[in-house]
């Protein structure tokens, strides 16, 4: 059995990418089950989506914990251990990242056993939850790797999968997923099937299993106020707003007011400040400022300049 | 009751007591327009929430608010919102709650449940002469679920169980509580704070039955850019689209009418869900039926 997962950001099109493979994959003759795989996060947020292909029925149910092939969208992912992007890897997992580095960098960077291989990133986008096609190319990457899938069945699961887009956009798609396949051609069947495991041999992955209480004790109450602070949905951003303080006119309630996350106070003196550790990028205090005083500057840069300990 | 102390702009806080860190996605109108209304509406309140997508505010063991929150299926908000309200009453009745602890019962559905599967709940507690404010985040559709159609889908616009366009036309809820004869009924918009904030302040120091209907510009129902949540909503008013009025006292106003309307395309072009409406050989003879619909209120309001 094939254990595939696909890890991007919301928005990104890892819920078609594991479509478009899962589809490629039935057309081969596979048994197929793929699903995208997200919580209460939206746009922006790290998902994932995983697909299993096998010649016998699939009985297997749940994430993969140990995959042979994890696909990774954004860099920007690998970074954040929330993501999972590292999960369960083993030295048979191919772990492949769409990225402007290199092989050699990533391979030295994360120092994994199994193999690691780069599917160059098309161009440079500013705003990374907007990954052009990022999702088809996944997919079409994907395809070539397990080594079972013809190309002409990767291009009618791209067109059955996105049948409901105009023509012009399909065509693109396809033309992604196609040059996906022949650009990672040289690592052709280079993901190798995992047996099949029976349900007695199921090892419970190592997360706690909540024990049942007296409902007294177990229902859901919260006793606190606004603990939502704790989750720090700063890492959906892609984009970063940055307030020029020298333009700032101090309104005192333009930014704060629109931002929807109360994310932006103002200090008594009437000073906006922006709070990173919950702002989700979603840039309305960009477009609403009125003296155009806060810009945009993409997320990576701004954690590259706080590694460097640049001013960003 | 209390005139509005808010004058200007600068009479809005400046700091907001709804808590960060919520699950709800980047530019979420609804949420814009809630974190403005919870500032008026302060802690000392139970939320009733409805299934939707504001069900993920609360996400045990996080919450944005301050004060209580209670969840209910899709269409029994008002029905919960009663059994706080009496829950309450008894308390202070029988001297086991202090009367300056009391709580305001506040509902919080989006329009699925406010327009179509709440609507007999919602009704009934009006009847009843039920003291809550009810706080409808108008989105349009099912937006938790992928924007399915709903009630409240305008005319003409795409979902995804409507991909041709919506067939049918936005319920009036305005006008269905306003037929009811509640104290206080009134709509609002994130992009408009001022206003917003005035009436939710008018709301909170009434008491009855009190709807406060927020349209919710929703970047990923109707596909536009986040960054413009709060221009697709101002546009929203002063195309003419959402008129902002208040029901009070048997009378309807409105406030902030637009004294020159802009034309109803500069809204509808900055969303996805409006797109088939502009392709060359679409539907464009919608956009001057859409046009002619907004004309005929305000030729209605203005006679």
């Amino acid at each position: 059995m094939y254990r595939i997962r696909f890890h991007g950001r919301g928005g990104q099109g890892m819920k078609t990418a594991s479509r478009i493979l899962g589809s490629a994959f039935f057309r081969a003759g596979y048994e197929v089950q793929d699903a995208p795989r997200y919580g209460a996060e939206r746009r922006g947020a790290p998902i994932f989506a995983y697909v299993r292909a096998a010649r016998e029925p699939i009985n297997e149910r749940g994430v993969i914990a140990e995959p042979d092939l994890v696909i990774v969208a954004d860099e920007s992912l690998v970074g954040i251990a929330a993501a999972g992007v590292c999960q369960g890897l083993s030295e048979r997992s191919v772990l492949l990242i769409n990225s402007h580095e290199d092989v050699a960098t990533w391979t030295h960077r994360l120092n994994l056993a199994g193999p690691v291989l780069v599917l160059p990133a098309r161009e440079a986008v500013a705003d990374r939850a907007e990954l052009p096609f990022a999702g088809t190319a996944c997919a079409g990457a994907a395809a070539v790797l397990v080594g079972v899938i013809p190309r002409d069945g990767l291009e009618a699961a791209v067109r059955e999968e996105l049948g409901s887009l105009p023509q012009q956009v399909i065509d693109q798609n396809v033309a992604v997923a196609l040059h996906a396949y022949d650009e990672m051609r040289d690592h052709a069947g280079l993901v190798r099937e995992a047996p099949t495991r029976s349900a007695k041999d199921y090892e419970p992955p190592a997360w706690l299993e909540p024990v049942f209480e007296d409902a007294r004790h177990s229902a859901p109450a919260i006793h606190a106020a606004a603990t939502s602070v704790q989750v720090r949905t700063g890492l959906w951003r892609t984009l970063r707003p940055v307030i020029d303080y020298d333009r700032c006119n101090k309104c005192w309630w333009v930014c704060s007011t629109f931002c929807p996350d109360s994310c932006i106070s103002v200090t008594d003196d009437g000073v906006p400040e922006i709070d990173y550790d919950h702002c989700k990028g979603c840039m309305i205090c960009v477009a609403k400022c009125p003296p155009h005083a806060i810009g945009a500057i993409p997320e990576t840069d701004a954690r590259d300049a706080a590694l460097t300990g640049e001013p960003s | 009751m209390k005139e509005s102390v808010l004058k200007r702009m600068k009479d809005l806080p400046s700091s907001h007591l709804l808590g960060a860190g919520t699950p709800m996605c980047a530019g979420c109108g609804g949420l814009e327009a809630l974190h403005e209304i919870y500032d008026q509406v302060g802690a000392k309140s139970v939320f009733v929430n409805a299934a939707g997508c504001m069900t993920l505010l609360a996400t045990y063991p996080f919450t944005p608010f301050r004060g209580s929150w209670l969840y209910t299926a899709m269409a029994s908000a008002p029905a919960g919102a009663q059994g706080v309200r009496d829950a309450l009453d008894i308390l202070i009745d029988s001297g086991r709650l202090p009367p300056d602890e009391d709580l305001a019962t506040v509902v919080l559905t989006g329009d699925g449940a406010a327009y179509g599967m709440g609507l007999s709940a919602t009704s009934g507690a009006i009847e009843r002469g039920l003291d809550f404010l009810y706080i409808c985040y108008d989105n349009e559709g099912y937006a938790n679920t992928g924007q399915q159609a709903s009630a409240a889908t305008p005319h003409g616009a795409q979902t995804s169980t409507t991909t041709l366009g919506y067939a049918g036309y936005k319920k009036d809820l305005f006008g269905i509580w306003a037929a009811h004869r509640p104290t206080y009924v009134a709509t609002v918009i994130g992009a408009e704070p001022l206003d917003l904030a005035r009436k939710v302040q008018k709301a909170m120091s009434l008491a009855g039955p009190r709807l406060i209907l927020a349209l919710a510009p929703c970047p990923t129902g109707w596909d536009f850019d986040p960054q413009y949540t709060a221009d697709v909503g101002r546009l929203a008013v002063q195309t003419g689209i959402w008129p902002l009025k208040e029901y009070v006292g048997g009378e309807v106003v409105h406030t902030k009418a637009p004294k020159q309307r802009l034309p109803v395309e500069e809204y509808l072009r900055l969303q996805g869900r409006y797109a088939h409406l502009f392709e060359a050989g679409g539907q464009a003879g919608l956009i001057d039926e859409i046009q002619a619909r907004v004309d005929a209120y305000w030729d209605g309001v203005e006679r």
